[in-house]
């Protein structure tokens, strides 16, 4: 079956390297000759805000930069607080890739609001959606800093689950990191992969 | 990656698709213009314009001014000497330059002039509820809006047109939405780059001779006359008519029930959303076609306006005497919005299904980055009970009830002055201190320390150096070194400058001495005269400045009092420990090792 197009948010917090995650996703569909829109909203201050980038691929042309609420199929977030905050725009059969990453807000350090009582964890598992959890404690490396390259792992998952072809994703990521980076990224990449086959295991890919 | 478009006769290369964000085009068309003259003030969300432009095409001469009406003022003599140049700023930034923009319009242009405004609607950057067209009704010149980034390019070029064509400054209005997308742009990869010298006016003058001219030399042909005169309203209105025809504006009559006066990206929400609905999509939004919008309201039975930002179109269509439905179904809260797919679609898709978030998710205020200077300046001013101003800098971020740090902030670079004016009203009963960035400060609230003194005032300022402009991404000022055109003997030193305007106290001290530091704000406080302390260490962001050994927290004597979560740093949290009870931990990866939090610890329970 071929895809003509999919609508994906991707989500976290400023410094997770969102804007490279979806940098290094574009080329690959450009390659493959999709037309792309990506919007990036971007909040005040330089670390810890959050960011979202709605990244649309499609085989006709792409018209609303955003995704209406309801229309995406994959949400890929590096932290789970954002992750709550999208799970409404999914699809029915949208799939989530959340990783358990958290900081906690402002809001709630300071007390001018409490925090959720459930664990989020949970509360994405419960959404109803066919849901990956991807726990970056569990993955801790001394070959590469997860905290840093969490993107690259949540990358090589997402092609491991499209069954993308990873020598054409890893090509991409050597072309555009900085090099004294690629050494780590390519093992991030691996790590990707590893956790992906654990999870996904003989999931056939409807996608 | 790029697609390449071939010549099928002759197989030759023709043109290239890249993938451009906003930004990028818009940098990309002013080369494409041939502009020879950018210069302007950064200003989130446009600030990349001139980035891309200076990194990427160095016939270009850029410079980042001291502020925007430095910078504009730079771009109109560029324009006057016959070279196409343009000013790049956000709309908060024009406050700053609406004089030198209000000098310029009807003015006689030689180069095009183009002024590159970025309008942060909805907020998305934290901006103020701005729209930059009022500016174009004020003064009475073109506004242009893109839809996408092949747009940005396009109208780029046709706003340099339209200045020479028409003699008038030209608006192109970039949204954040406009800016931070990117999608496919085509280009001639082999254009080759020409700033062509255009010299049609041997003068041109500000608005106020020309009417002066006007009213005393009425129907003389004396050359000496005619030549300072520009008939401004004639041009305006002869664009207004010619606008009927302009591609940049295309009428899309389908369906008779719908019609949609719409621009920007709000088009494409439109297209996706009613796919049948009858469409007037302006490139130009200022002044109006008025036929095209006559045809379309003749053409369907209920015709709507749907723009981002102020119901500006909206009321200019009404003032034509066309009814039109607008803020009165769409809402504008308190005066402006920022359209969605999603907002369209609940009020003019019958049944459209709804969604909703999921309650109770904690908001993030904005925080600073662990390790900033603005970190030390606002815990010894919160430590001390120091009332104080805040500018528009990362610091401002003090201001947020999660941290108290400052009681009144307002405008760049405005903190000096409303210090001044608040200790002049009470008599310097108290000392109201200032704090400032580097970057407001040389903006213009050096105008307010020159101001301070010769009042004689005793008020003291802090000025924090972090080595430049960090909050729109680290872009160079007046005592950077590094920067465009940057040399080491042009360099401004901060302290020089304060000591030739005359302030009476200026020390400098690094933020991470902490007791220092705190010492000298207590004792320039303190003191019966004016004073400076300056706060130096390089953003720590923009700088990659390198960790020391992170801190953490040892549990067995917290007592989570929380005063170091008050410290507002992005490395401490308060999270739930896997026993369910509360722990205010220190996050190792985000920690920079600066050791503030360990200073306000009374139990020794922070350690390194």
């Amino acid at each position: 079956m071929q895809d003509t197009g999919k609508n994906i948010i991707i989500a976290g917090l400023g410094g997770q390297g969102i804007l490279l995650f979806s940098n290094l996703l574009s080329k690959y569909y450009m390659n493959l000759g999709y037309e792309l829109k990506i919007s990036d909203v971007i909040g005040l201050g330089q670390r810890g805000g959050g960011v979202e980038s709605h990244f649309r691929y499609s085989k006709n042309p792409v018209l609303s930069p955003f995704i209406k609420a309801g229309d995406v199929d994959f949400l890929l977030s590096f932290e789970q607080t954002e992750t709550l905050r999208y799970l409404h725009c999914l699809k029915e059969d949208g799939v989530v890739f959340s990783s358990t990453f958290e900081l906690a807000t402002s809001s709630v350090n300071t007390r001018l609001e409490k925090d959720m009582p459930e664990s989020k964890t949970e509360l994405i598992k419960q959404s109803g959606k066919k849901t990956f959890i991807i726990n970056p404690d569990e993955n801790k490396s001394s070959e590469f800093d997860i905290s840093k390259m969490m993107n690259i792992v949540m990358l090589a998952f997402y092609a491991e689950f499209r069954a993308y072809s990873h020598d054409d994703m890893i090509q991409i990521v050597k072309e555009n990191v900085p090099e004294k980076f690629v050494a780590g990224n390519l093992k991030a990449y691996e790590k990707g992969i590893s956790i992906a086959r654990a999870q996904l295991g003989e999931l056939v890919n409807n996608y | 990656m790029t697609g390449v478009i071939f010549n099928m006769k002759t197989e030759k290369k023709i043109a290239v698709m890249k993938m451009m964000n906003g930004n990028e085009a818009v940098a990309r068309g002013a080369f494409e213009a041939g502009v020879k003259v950018a210069s302007g003030f950064p200003g989130t969300p446009s600030t990349e314009v001139m980035d891309y432009t200076q990194h990427r095409y160095p016939g270009i001469y850029c410079e980042w001014s001291t502020n925007e009406k430095v910078g504009l003022e730079v771009a109109i003599g560029a324009s006057f000497a016959g070279y196409r140049s343009m000013a790049i700023m956000k709309t908060v930034g024009l406050h700053v330059a609406a004089d030198a923009l209000g000098g310029a319009a009807g003015s006689q242009i030689n180069g095009g002039l183009v002024l590159v405004v970025g309008d942060d609607v909805g907020r998305i950057a934290g901006d103020d509820y701005n729209d930059v067209r009022h500016y174009g009704n004020m003064f009475n010149i073109p506004v242009l809006e893109p839809s996408d980034s092949q747009e940005a390019k396009d109208l780029m070029i046709k706003a340099f047109e339209i200045s020479e064509e028409y003699s008038t400054p030209v608006i192109l209005k970039i949204t954040s939405v406009i800016c931070k997308t990117t999608s496919r742009v085509i280009i001639d990869e082999d254009y080759t780059y020409e700033a062509k010298c255009r010299t049609k006016y041997p003068v041109s003058f500000s608005k106020v001779i020309m009417t002066t001219m006007m009213m005393n030399a009425k129907g003389s042909e004396h050359p000496k006359l005619t030549k300072c005169f520009n008939d401004f309203p004639a041009h305006m209105k002869r664009l207004a008519e010619d606008s009927n025809t302009f591609e940049i504006n295309k009428l899309e009559l389908k369906d008779k029930k719908i019609g949609v006066i719409t621009a920007g990206t709000p088009y494409f929400y439109v297209t996706e959303v009613l796919p049948e609905a009858s469409i007037l999509k302006l490139g130009l939004v200022m002044p109006l076609p008025e036929k095209m919008i006559r045809e379309l309201a003749k053409h369907v039975d209920k015709l709507y306006v749907i723009e981002d930002g102020h119901d500006i179109m909206e009321k200019n269509i009404k003032d034509l005497g066309i009814s039109v439905i607008g803020k009165d179904l769409f809402p504008k809260f308190p005066e402006m919005m920022r359209f969605t797919p999603d907002i369209i679609e609940e009020k003019l898709v019958p049944n459209a299904p709804k969604r909703t978030l999921m309650d109770g998710i904690p908001f993030r205020l904005p925080v600073s980055c662990a390790g900033c200077s603005h970190l030390f300046i606002s815990q010894i001013l919160r430590k001390n009970k120091i009332k104080a101003a805040a500018d528009v800098t990362c610091g401002l971020i003090g201001c947020f009830p999660h941290m108290e740090s400052y009681s009144l902030q307002k405008c760049m670079g405005s903190s000096i002055a409303l210090a001044h004016g608040y200790n002049v009203a009470t008599d310097h009963k108290e000392k109201f201190v200032a704090m400032i960035g580097d970057g407001g400060f040389w903006a213009t609230g050096i105008n307010g320390l020159m101001n301070l003194i010769f009042n004689d005032s005793q008020s003291t300022v802090i000025i924090v150096d972090n080595s430049c402009l960090a909050m729109t991404g680290g872009q160079s000022v007046a005592s950077s070194e590094f920067g465009f055109n940057y040399k080491p003997e042009n360099k401004l030193e901060i302290a020089k400058v304060c000591e030739a305007i005359g302030v009476k106290d200026i020390v400098t001290v690094d933020a991470y001495e902490y007791d220092n530091l705190e010492k000298t704000i207590l004792t320039a406080v303190n003191a019966n005269t004016n004073s400076v302390v300056i706060v130096k260490k390089p953003c720590v962001t923009k700088f990659k400045l390198p960790k020391s050994t992170p801190f953490y927290i040892d549990q067995d004597f917290c007592t989570k009092c929380r005063k170091c979560i008050n410290i507002g740093c992005l490395a401490i949290e308060s999270k739930k420990a896997k026993d369910g009870t509360v722990e205010i931990v220190i996050n190792e990866d985000l920690c920079m090792g600066c050791g503030l939090c360990s200073t306000a610890c009374k139990f020794e329970a922070i350690k390194s």
